[in-house]
């Protein structure tokens, strides 16, 4: 499949009948299997370009480092790129890529556990790299260092339910669990933020509609 | 009346912070909430997590993202990788068919440098072993985990040397098993990992016919990567679709599992 081709012919379709792109066209015939696909890709890979931004977010809410987000999204999308052709057509195409880029996440994680012993790595830049709220924010900063105190897989589940919007089905299939221990991280990871926080909410919230 | 029915749960609660709540149930529980202030607090108290999230977090969206994130510059750089991995593998069955015509000379001399030592042997003879075997979804190995014992005894009456698996779960490879593998030099073993994104690592371990020992080398392949080393006259090699960098990183735990004779004793 000639991804390449469809990128620089993203509106390619049949209707047009245009000899040039007919899948016949005796100039076309070793093009034929990308003609094929690009009435399918050009939308997913628009379709993957919107969830970019989201994926960026995430990687940067669990990495909170720039460079690092960039990076594990970057190698997101190289994988998610690969294995397009492995990937069921109906889907569905945000949780797939989440669910890519957990796993990685995940994998990597264990490297830099491994790395970290041998190769101490000086994190002391990464100051900087947090989110600075203004003093208007400070309680963002708060919640973002409660955040920081849970349990890696409860701050993961709170994350994708609260910044991604990721429904409990999305998530437990994103992170390989059970939808019960999603709920159940979800329950616990809520629970001790509240107590880390205390109870006091902004006036900005409604209860009732 | 549904309350009885379904009585308001905490997943309820959870739904209602995260606005996933049919109509009529979320005046149900919009009613629960008014006759018990503890659970209303806790409502409230997510909401008020779940906007606050949002917002430190909104950051990642507002500004451009970097341009190694562009899309259409990613599906280039992997067509032209793509390209580049279809002729070599068309090269390596060349070389596999023609080692002896010009076309085949040619092609060796630029995949592998003439054979100086035994080392280039052992990573070709590891590179084929991976091609075949990792990419073997149903029978990667021939023994499983479960028969890991079975393994290590069968593969060192094979290789004449105590051999076991290494354990790679601390970089977040799980062992998928091994199998015995021929070779010129006489038989291997291969054992192979898997990640959690179903990336596998293969370990490759046969004696050499010199004792000298061999610093790790890296073994010339595209989309793969790996690196070979001989120590005490038995060759190892790994093999991974991992970055170089990363790849030597995995390779070290294995150098050390040699040397605290995990491995081969």
């Amino acid at each position: 499949m000639n991804l390449l081709w469809l990128v620089r012919n993203p509106g390619a379709h049949f209707a047009g009948r245009t000899p040039a792109l007919h899948p016949t066209h005796p100039a076309n015939m070793d093009r034929q299997v990308a003609v094929t696909t690009s009435v399918v890709m050009p939308s997913v890979l628009t379709e993957i370009e919107v969830v970019i931004p989201q994926l960026y977010r995430y990687a940067f809410a669990l990495l909170r480092n720039r460079a690092d987000a960039d990076d594990l999204v970057n190698a997101t999308l190289l994988r998610a790129l690969d294995k397009l052709h492995t990937r069921q057509e109906e889907g569905n195409l945000r949780a797939w890529i989440f669910a890519i880029m957990h796993n990685l996440h995940v994998s990597r994680r264990h490297r830099a556990q491994y790395r970290s012993e041998s190769f101490p790595i000086d994190d002391a830049d990464n100051t900087d790299m947090v989110p600075a709220p203004k003093e208007a924010h400070a309680r963002l900063e708060d919640v973002v260092r409660a955040l920081d105190r849970l349990p890696e897989d409860q701050r993961i589940v709170v994350l994708l339910v609260s910044i991604e919007d990721l429904s409990y089905a999305e998530t437990a299939y994103v992170t390989n669990a059970p939808i019960g221990t999603v709920m159940h991280q979800l329950a616990y990871g809520r629970e001790r933020l509240r107590q880390l926080l205390g109870d006091e909410t902004p006036p900005a919230l409604r209860l009732v509609k | 009346m549904t309350e009885l029915e379904h009585p308001i749960s905490e997943e309820d609660l959870h739904c209602m912070v995260d606005g996933r709540l049919a109509e009529n149930r979320r005046v149900a529980v919009e009613r629960h909430l008014r006759l018990h202030p503890e659970d209303a607090r806790r409502v409230a108290a997510y909401t008020a997590q779940r906007e606050a999230l949002q917002a430190a977090f909104a950051v990642g969206v507002e500004r451009p993202l970097p341009s190694s994130l562009n899309l259409a510059h990613l599906v280039e750089y992997r067509v032209r990788a793509r390209r580049r991995t279809s002729w070599q593998i068309a090269a390596s069955i060349l070389l596999a068919l023609s080692t002896g015509s010009a076309v085949g000379w040619i092609l060796r001399a630029n995949l592998f440098p003439p054979a100086a030592s035994g080392i280039h042997e052992l990573a070709q003879d590891a590179t084929a072993s991976y091609l075949v075997y990792a990419a073997d979804r149903r029978h990667p190995a021939e023994l499983g985990p479960a028969q890991s014992r079975d393994l290590a005894h069968w593969l060192s009456v094979r290789l004449n040397r105590p051999v076991a698996p290494p354990n790679l779960s601390i970089i977040g490879y799980d062992f998928l098993g091994g199998r015995l593998v021929a070779t010129r030099r006489g038989a291997a073993a291969l054992f192979l990992y898997q990640d959690a994104l179903g990336e596998r690592l293969s370990v490759f371990v046969r004696a050499m016919t010199s004792l000298r020992d061999m610093p790790m080398l890296k073994v010339p392949m595209d989309n793969i990567n790996g690196c070979a080393w001989v120590q005490k006259g038995v060759g190892y090699s790994v093999i991974a679709e991992e970055p170089y960098d990363e790849l030597l990183g995995l390779a070290q735990v294995v150098r050390r599992q040699v040397e605290a004779g995990e491995i081969v004793r």
